[in-house]
């Protein structure tokens, strides 16, 4: 059986931080994770991270901490988001020191970009590449501190032994085989769940895995309802075209050629807040303004010169992905998936209610996003609480050495039953055909829109789908890189998350940040300024709640 | 308001596509003890399709076994690198239409210089092992306090900002010239990752960094085939970044290895007289005694006319241009890089 102090299970910007932070405290600590670490989806990020370190204009914790607050639509809770806030600037300088490659200004300090509803230009960046700027720098610090990484090993299994986190199981993808891998420390960093949705930002790989093995555990699962949607996605594979098309001046038009946000925010126009931008999007769509389910960004005003030096990766992405040349022709765009507010719930340290295991990042909701995050916040919190997760394992190995709690070998050999009867399953359906309705379900009936009568559609559509996927049917029954198994394996995971999500905003009769409902249209702070929790009932979602952390800011309407 | 029910369905034209039918030809690959086969397969996909987009629909609807890696399908992870009709790309950057416009069917098969595991997927560990081998961390010589950030001006950080685009696919490595005859030679990639903290201003150790990569199957091991920048789909440029090690091991007075005195002798012969003596070249790279050794190859050589005439003048005719023209690239060059400062207290 193999051994870590600490596992840290996803190599993402969360996962990788925690992995250093505990390293350096002088514990063996190893990494699973089911790609490679540089393949995360962290890479993708291409905006920035923010910290208010006041390079460019005056600025301070408390202001990124109000607007914080504000923008979570007072879902947030307090007490994280000033941390968050306040630790941000030490987080950034040590990234810096690390070696991270950030755009500079012209006295050589860390230049700071304006982000929607930040009070400053906050907003650390390199070009438009920060996500593979920060994935490779933490990459390189795993290297360097000698980080164990069970690399292409997906966790199958978070294993608890009375009452404490006793370790994972992972398949080797590469090789084939489940593998126990011990350890009194397990930190989840696996990420969002994007996936679910049909129209989305996210990778491949973002299919809610942690979550899922988190809530199978025992942990409930926070404000699963809240989904961010982005405004600006392609048709074809939802790659994301960025605000800053939008910013540089970008139009968005109906088929009639009108610019439709002038009718929701007159004022703001294209620059509104996502949620704000996407829910005018999806109404110009269903009233039969659309373009083949688009609306159409239109940037062939700002002229070749404009495009070619401000934008050119959105004008590549438009050319390899839509097929169209931005300077000639309107980009489709739509809606699409792309941050997942809700998570495992945690503490401020990142530990669940089961003693050992920890999550940070997408994958967790500590919470610092509420009902909506803001832009650059995401990343931030990757490195923040990723860092103070692996601090805090680490530390606990140190003061209180192994936990004692086991995998037994009954376990590992039931884990092996379950995987040998999936792969010799006959006579189920493909797992392609199910991941295929669910996403389109989600789209439809639980995306940027909600009703009562839409959501119990989608549940009873969801539960349908969880029962059919008890009998999958795999082509690949063999151990060498059987990616076939792990798409089956995802899907299930994205299915209980669909299913938690979906539960949740059934029950949320109000209107707040990304969950907005067309039959509840007001935030009703009196009965729903409260985080919905997600348990695990014998396989179905049992809902609870528990109260938002105000600190200093009482709620106040949230407009811009 | 018409959306209350119209949200209730699917938005019209959500899911419409236009479609058309390509053929793919897949190198298979089931793993040691097999033996490797190409198999045809049709399918219907977006106009809009990338080869990823095409092989995705292959597995989900033809053959489930059929193995590659993927991820971020927005060409920045890095996952996909496989050769198309013979030479790397990512398959999430490669739009099919072209292809099927053009009726011609494409072949599929990994990537080159390393070994399979199965199908498409390829066994990067060595790819990473040359990557480690470069010390790929910044090493500030002992500066960690995070008090505050560096000082670096964007003219010192566009050093780098090539190198800096890298995602690690592999790309480059599959088609390296050099790689296929010393599988030991560092590469493009581990070596344009060197260079990106040679020349990161902050790193306190690139004169360390330059004599270990000034080695055998480092620096001075490419062949110059340039095949690297051309199959790199993030415009890294490794063979730049490699000329850019070179220059900056010269500056430092590192030129012991052969590759070093080779390039050395081209630069100091076209110096003098605007042509390359190749008669002056092996003797200066390798030593007299050791050029005596080479002396029945070079005769093979010239017997097959692959040798000038060493007696007659290597000169250019116009002597002061060719120094002219020198005195432009001296002018031209980057200047040494200087370590960057740490800011002042209470900055
Ligand atoms: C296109 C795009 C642009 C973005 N831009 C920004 C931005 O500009 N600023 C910002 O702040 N945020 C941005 N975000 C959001 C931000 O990038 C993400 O929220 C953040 O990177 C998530 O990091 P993570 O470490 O939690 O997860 P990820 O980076 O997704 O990593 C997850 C890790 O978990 C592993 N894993 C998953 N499941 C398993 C399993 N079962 N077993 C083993 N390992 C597993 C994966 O291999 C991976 O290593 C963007 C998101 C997208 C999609
Ligand atoms: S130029 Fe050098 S590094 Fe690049 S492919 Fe050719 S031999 Fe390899
Ligand atoms: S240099 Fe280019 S081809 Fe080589 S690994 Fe980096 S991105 Fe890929
Ligand atoms: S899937 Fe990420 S580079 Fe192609």
């Amino acid at each position: 059986m193999i051994r870590h102090d600490v596992v840290v299970v996803g190599a993402g910007c969360a996962g990788m931080r925690a992995a250093i932070e505990a390293k350096r405290r002088g514990v063996d600590v190893a990494v699973v994770s089911k790609l490679h670490p540089t393949r995360s989806h962290s890479g993708a990020a291409e905006g920035g991270i923010n910290a208010a370190l006041g390079n460019a204009t005056e600025d301070s914790p408390e202001s990124h901490t109000f607007d914080t607050v504000k923008g979570s639509d007072y879902l947030g809770d307090q007490d994280a988001i000033e941390i968050m806030c306040h630790e941000a600037p030490g987080d950034i300088y040590e990234l810096e020191h690390m070696g991270a490659i950030f755009s500079r200004s012209d006295d050589g300090r860390l230049a700071q970009r304006p982000f929607g509803a930040a009070g400053a230009p906050r907003t650390v960046y390199s070009a438009d590449i920060t996500g593979n700027v920060l994935i490779h720098v933490l990459f390189e610090q795993l290297v360097k501190h000698e980080v164990k990484v069970y690399e292409e090993f997906h966790c199958t299994q978070i294993v608890v032994d009375d009452g404490r986190c006793a370790g994972v199981l992972a398949w080797d993808l590469v090789r084939g085989g489940i593998h126990a891998i011990e350890a009194s420390q397990v930190i989840l960093a696996t990420g969002g769940v994007g996936r679910m949705y049909y129209g989305t930002t996210n990778a491949y790989a973002c299919t809610g895995d942690g979550m899922s093995l988190a809530w199978r555990a025992g942990v409930p699962l926070k404000d699963m309802e809240f989904m961010q949607f982005h405004p600006t996605t392609l048709k074809s594979n939802g790659v994301l075209i960025t605000e800053g098309c939008r910013g540089e001046g970008g139009y968005l038009r109906n088929s009639l050629g009108e610019r439709f946000m002038a009718i929701d925010a007159p004022n703001a126009m294209e620059l509104a807040s996502r949620d704000v931008v996407s829910r005018a999007e999806w109404k110009e769509i269903a009233d039969g303004r659309g373009v083949d389910g688009c609306v159409l960004l239109d940037l062939t005003h700002l002229g070749p010169k404009k495009i070619k030096t401000r934008l050119p990766g959105s004008r590549e992405l438009a050319l390899d992905y839509a097929g169209v040349d931005p300077i000639h022709e309107p980009i489709p765009v739509r809606p699409g998936a792309h941050y997942h507010m809700g998570g495992v719930d945690v503490d401020i340290w990142g530990e669940t209610i089961i003693p050992g295991l920890w999550a940070a990042g997408e994958a967790a909701c500590v919470s610092v996003h509420g009902a909506n995050r803001l832009g650059g916040n995401s990343l931030m919190e990757t490195i923040t609480f990723g860092r103070r997760a692996g601090q805090a394992a680490g530390d606990r190995v140190r003061s209180n050495g192994d936990s004692g709690a086991r995998i037994e070998a009954s376990v590992v050999a039931d884990e092996r039953r379950r995987i040998a009867a999936l792969l010799g399953a006959e006579g189920g359906e493909r797992p392609a055909v199910l991941r295929e309705e669910m996403a389109k379900t989600m789209y439809d009936k639980a995306g940027v829109f909600r009703t009562e009568s839409a959501l119990t559609e989608a549940r009873a559509a969801v539960h349908a789908l969880r029962d059919r996927a008890r009998n999958l049917q795999l082509e690949d029954r063999g151990s060498l890189f059987n990616s076939d198994l792990v798409q089956a394996l995802e899907l299930e995971a994205m299915l209980e998350c669909a299913d938690c999500l979906v539960t949740g905003a059934l029950a949320r009769q109000e209107s707040r940040g990304a969950h907005s409902r067309l039959d509840y249209t007001e935030r009703d702070d009196d009965r729903w300024m409260k985080h919905t929790l997600c348990w695990h009932d014998g396989g179905e979602v049992r809902l609870d709640y528990k109260p938002v952390t105000v600190t200093k800011y009482q709620p106040l309407a949230r407009s811009y | 308001m018409a959306i209350e029910n119209a949200h209730l369905t699917t938005l019209q034209g959500a899911y419409d596509v236009e479609l058309m039918e390509v053929t793919l030809r897949v190198r298979r690959y089931a793993g040691e003890g097999s033996r490797p086969e190409t198999r045809s397969y049709t399918v219907e996909v977006a106009t809009t399709a990338t080869l990823l987009d095409a092989l995705d629909v292959v597995k989900d609807k033809l053959d489930g076994t059929l193995a590659y890696r993927k991820s971020c399908r927005m060409a920045v992870c890095g996952s996909c690198g496989m050769r198309m009709d013979g030479g790397a790309v990512l398959a999430c950057k490669t739009a099919m239409k072209p292809f099927v416009d053009a009726g011609h069917v494409v072949t599929v098969s990994p990537m080159g210089n390393l070994p399979v595991i199965k199908d498409l997927v390829v066994d990067m560990a060595p790819f990473w092992q040359k990557v480690h081998a470069v010390k790929p961390f910044l090493d500030t010589g002992g500066v960690d306090d995070p008090e505050t950030e560096w000082r670096v001006t964007p003219r010192q950080s566009a050093l780098i900002a090539k190198e800096s685009l890298c995602i690690m696919c592999g790309c480059c490595v599959s088609e390296c010239n050099s790689m296929d005859s010393d599988p030991d030679f560092l590469g493009p990639a581990a070596l344009a990752k060197a260079y990106r903290f040679v020349g990161d201003v902050r790193d306190g150790d690139a004169r360390e960094r330059l004599k270990e990569l000034s080695g055998a199957h480092g620096i001075w091991d490419c062949t110059r085939c340039y095949f690297c920048n051309q199959r790199c789909p993030k415009g890294v440029d490794p063979r730049d970044a490699i000329a850019k090690l070179g220059g900056e091991a010269f500056r430092e007075g590192i030129a012991r290895d052969e590759g070093a005195k080779h390039a050395k002798v081209f630069v100091q012969s076209t110096y003098k007289g605007g042509y390359l003596r190749e008669t002056e070249l092996v003797p200066k790279t390798i030593g007299p005694i050791a050029a005596i050794q080479q002396l029945p190859f070079a005769f093979q050589l010239a017997r097959a006319g692959k040798v000038p005439n060493p007696l007659a003048p290597h000169k250019a005719k116009d002597n002061a241009e060719v120094k002219r023209l020198w005195k432009l690239l001296e002018a031209q060059a980057p200047k040494h890089r200087e370590r960057a400062t740490r800011a002042p207290e209470g900055a």
